[in-house]
């Protein structure tokens, strides 16, 4: 939403990546909600000897729908070991932790100074769900991915070689569930867990079809993003999540994109050697080299921090196996002819083995991939910890002894597993604005998001400059969302309402005479129910394609 | 154990070769449920239909659903959670005491063939009704049916599903939980969201004597509660929102009539998976949706003192 102050940031030092401004002392002025060049009247804010970013942006997080909320139910006792948010007169009450409320995602989000988020992982059949989820989560703006790297409409499609109407059946799919992006998870591998098992190579067919591949899916879908002029390039979680050796599944898949624009989500999970648990190692160089090569392709960390957290995705045989690995419980939800969901509740430990490299991993990536404009700063919340974390990430980027102290309280075993002690890279402010706001704007295609330009959304953060960046990052002084204070001396002063960000690709309407009689066929629901009617979507905005 | 391994309805019509019903009886309380999800239709991968399928219903006494099952299993009351430990412990090869056995009310060939069907189904499933999840055990019952589905993933695919019924509760347990973070028991008092079944579950806080005041939404506690919990309702200012008069209402205070939900007023409701459908009226009422009266009630409520002491901590601790 559009606020109506007129406000003026004096005397803070800028980062603004999207125009080249790095840290120079400026004033900047916000009218009806954007960034203009000057103001007459309105309230100054003295920043003088803050840091003044632009709003941030997560490029890949789940916070609202059905599985997070099947997650939601699953884990009352991380509710009670964590903070719970008293109601007042603005607020409401609710519940932080892993999975937060949804109020309080938006508290959580803004009072860390992010203003716009990327719901990724949208079935169209719960999607009607998910937008009921994001009208009730403040402040921040919000974007969503829908699920199509298993739907069986569309695999049908590519088994048959027809690549066209596959098109168009996505095209209708994203504006029947008002989304924004195309999500592809563990592509055919969530459709052959619909029968318990996984897809077994890249370049074999998947279970169940005789032609399609993995590979056909992805390549597939990178060319129907493109082609319909999406904004955002297909958000891609590759095949082979957390396995050993994935290594090799990501590298093909790297090369299965070449020619399309991609973005690779959650890197770290998918950046693995060895054979098997006991010889799991790094292999963030060769996938940062590889990555270095390919312009076409962004990605972001999926970081990964100590402590408990739950994982939630779409790809149901990784889950099933996490639950027979940690023994822990487990939940899972196959949505009908679309993709499914796992649930499992999980600590990452120092002196585990596997988790230790994974938390070295992550961080690789960060600093091995050389171009900050292609990776960003994501847990894959909450998968590899809870998002209000990312300070913790931005210490450890920045702050080398801080880093290294870090290293030394891991098992001694995992040093010769990982790249880390070896890197001393340090980020710079920047470069932290570029990972936490222009960057995952500029994949996303929002031009006037994590930009301070006149013109642009009046989405800024103004930070205390603490030498603790975890301490700085965690309590910005003000937040503005659409040219309202919305925090002020680290209190939450107004709860503003966010957009939803939608597009409407190019297709032909006459595509839902081919898709009905399947639907009727195979769903459970009356076709006419299927698609989420633009009301639902709060503040609907829906961008450009083109 | 905990968590649920389970699907939408359209996989269960799509793929189900083994329906098992436990504690429900269908026929009669969801009587929609075989023809359009779980025998009936012929689905993706079970073209045939019913006669792809194999129903086994499993129960304490011969229901009308019986006459569709191909096995019924007639159990001896309250042997739930004993049948279903005996079939855990089969299905992983572990020996059994035929004493317990002989308990549950079935032989031991019935039990070893059962979970032979199991292990060798493509895709089962089992609907468990409050037969199993309201009765001595309660939740234990409903963990280890749930723990029994998700072991069986080691040799098939298996899911299980709750028979929910009564009307939209699915649609309240999903919003309880994205605004609270719990499904249901959640107690407010505080500011923020505690969730104790048994000490905030309603029957509990009306039998204490707990809550001074209730509002009744879509339900009739005074038809179904326990008579000390509907003798505090009676006592304390109740509030009944409800399209008809209702037993609940006759003990209220006030009634608001509203439109019903579906027909007359707008909105979404959660079906059994939590599947969303939206309502669209096809009436117009003279009645307020239950919505309006609420946002009317909120709004007085606003102008008054906010009961919170002046200075509340944004956070605290969630315990």
């Amino acid at each position: 939403m559009r606020g109506n102050s007129i406000l003026r940031i004096v005397g803070g030092r800028v980062y603004d990546p999207a125009n080249g401004v790095d840290g120079v002392v400026r004033d900047l002025c916000i009218c009806d909600g954007k960034i203009v060049a000057d103001v007459e009247a309105g309230r100054t804010i003295d920043a003088t000897g803050m840091v003044v970013f632009p709003g941030g942006v997560d490029v890949h997080t789940h916070v609202a729908g059905a599985a997070l909320n099947f997650a939601r139910a699953m884990i009352p006792e991380d509710h009670r070991r964590n903070l719970a948010f008293v109601r007042d007169r603005i607020r409401h009450g609710g519940i932080g932790g892993s999975t937060p409320t949804t109020y309080i995602t938006g508290y959580l989000y803004a009072g860390q100074g992010y203003t716009t988020v990327n719901e990724a992982a949208v079935p169209i059949l719960t999607a009607r769900h998910t937008h009921e989820e994001l009208r009730d989560t403040p402040i921040i703006d919000k974007s969503t991915c829908v699920l199509m790297a298993n739907n069986e409409i569309v695999l049908d499609l590519l088994e048959a070689g027809e690549y066209e109407r596959a098109k168009e059946v996505v095209g209708w799919s994203i504006w029947a569930a008002k989304a924004y992006g195309v999500k592809a998870v563990n592509p055919g591998g969530v459709t052959a867990w619909k029968w318990g098992k996984d897809v077994k190579g890249f370049r074999e067919p998947v279970p169940g079809y005789s032609k399609v591949t993995p590979a056909d899916i992805v390549s597939s879908l990178a060319k129907i993003v493109d082609e319909l002029r999406l904004p955002h390039a297909v958000h891609l979680h590759c095949n082979n999540l957390g396995a050993p050796g994935n290594v090799a599944t990501t590298l093909e898949t790297m090369k299965a994109l070449e020619g399309s624009r991609a973005h690779l989500a959650h890197l770290q999970y998918h950046a693995y050697g060895g054979d098997d648990w006991t010889n799991f190692r790094s292999e963030s160089v060769r996938i940062a080299e590889e990555f270095n090569r390919n312009p076409n392709l962004t990605t972001d960390a999926g970081a990964v921090l100590f402590g408990n957290t739950v994982t939630i995705t779409a790809d149901g045989p990784w889950q099933h196996l996490l639950h027979k690995l940690t023994g822990r419980k487990w939940g899972n939800i196959d949505v009908e002819n679309e993709t499914g969901c796992g649930v499992v509740p999980y600590v990452y430990k120092e002196k585990n083995l596997v988790n230790a490299v994974q938390w070295a991993v992550g961080l690789e990536l960060l600093l091995l991939i050389d171009d900050p404009w292609r990776i960003y700063l994501t847990t894959d919340h909450p998968n590899g910890a809870a998002f209000w974390r990312y300070p913790e990430i931005i210490r450890l980027l920045m702050d080398l002894d801080f880093r290294r102290e870090q290293i030394r309280k891991l098992a001694p075993a995992a040093l010769n597993r990982i790249f880390l002690p070896e890197l001393n890279r340090c980020y710079t402010l920047y470069e932290i604005a570029i990972i936490t706001s222009a960057g995952p704007a500029r994949a996303l295609g929002l031009a006037n998001k994590g930009n301070l330009g006149v013109g642009a959304d009046a989405d800024v953060a103004v930070f205390n400059n603490d030498k603790d960046a975890a301490k700085m990052f965690s309590y910005p002084r003000y937040v503005i969302k659409g040219g309202e204070i919305v925090i002020e001396e680290g209190e939450i002063r107004n709860t503003v309402e966010g957009k939803g960000l939608l597009v409407r690709p190019h297709y032909d309407p006459s595509v839902e005479d081919f898709i009905r009689p399947l639907f009727e066929k195979h769903y459970t629901m009356s076709f006419d129910n299927y698609p989420v009617e633009l009301e639902r979507v709060e503040h609907a905005e829906v961008r450009p394609c083109n | 154990m905990g968590g649920k391994v389970t699907c939408t309805l359209g996989e269960v019509k799509n793929r189900a070769d083994l329906v098992i019903y436990w504690g429900g009886n269908p026929a009669e309380c969801h009587p929609r449920h075989f023809t359009k999800y779980a025998l009936m239709p012929k689905g993706k991968f079970v073209p045939n239909g019913r006669k792809d399928r194999t129903m086994i219903l499993v129960d304490i006494r011969e229901t009308p659903s019986a006459k569709a099952a191909d096995i019924f299993l007639q159990i001896k009351p309250t042997k739930d959670f004993e049948m279903i430990t005996v079939l855990r412990a089969i299905i992983k090869e572990q020996p059994v005491d035929p004493a317990i056995v002989a308990e549950i009310g079935l032989s031991l060939e019935q039990l070893r063939d059962l979970a032979d069907r199991m292990k060798k189904a493509k895709f089962g499933v089992m609907f468990f009704g409050m037969g199993l999840s309201m009765t001595r055990g309660k939740h234990m019952n409903s963990a280890a049916l749930l723990t029994l589905a998700a072991e069986l993933n080691a040799f098939t695919k298996f899911v299980a599903m709750p028979m929910r019924g009564h009307g939209n509760v699915t649609g309240g347990d999903v919003i309880m939980r994205w605004m609270t973070g719990y499904p249901f028991g959640v107690n407010l008092a505080r500011g923020y969201p505690r969730f104790n079944p048994g000490e905030f579950s309603t029957i509990d806080m009306l039998i204490r004597g707990d809550c001074d005041a209730a509002l009744i939404l879509g339900a009739d506690p005074g038809a179904t509660m326990p008579q000390p919990a509907i003798d505090h309702l009676a006592r304390v200012p109740t509030i009944t929102l409800d399209p008809k008069v209702t037993h609940t209402s006759r003990i209220s205070r006030v009634h608001i009539t509203t439109a019903v939900t579906g027909i007359s007023a707008p909105g979404t409701a959660y079906r059994m998976d939590e599947i969303p459908l939206p309502l669209r009226p096809a009436l117009k009422s003279p009645y307020p949706t239950d919505e309006e009266v609420l946002r009317r009630i909120r709004q007085k409520i606003a102008c008054k003192p906010l009961q919170l002491p002046p200075t509340v901590p944004m956070m605290t601790d969630a315990e």
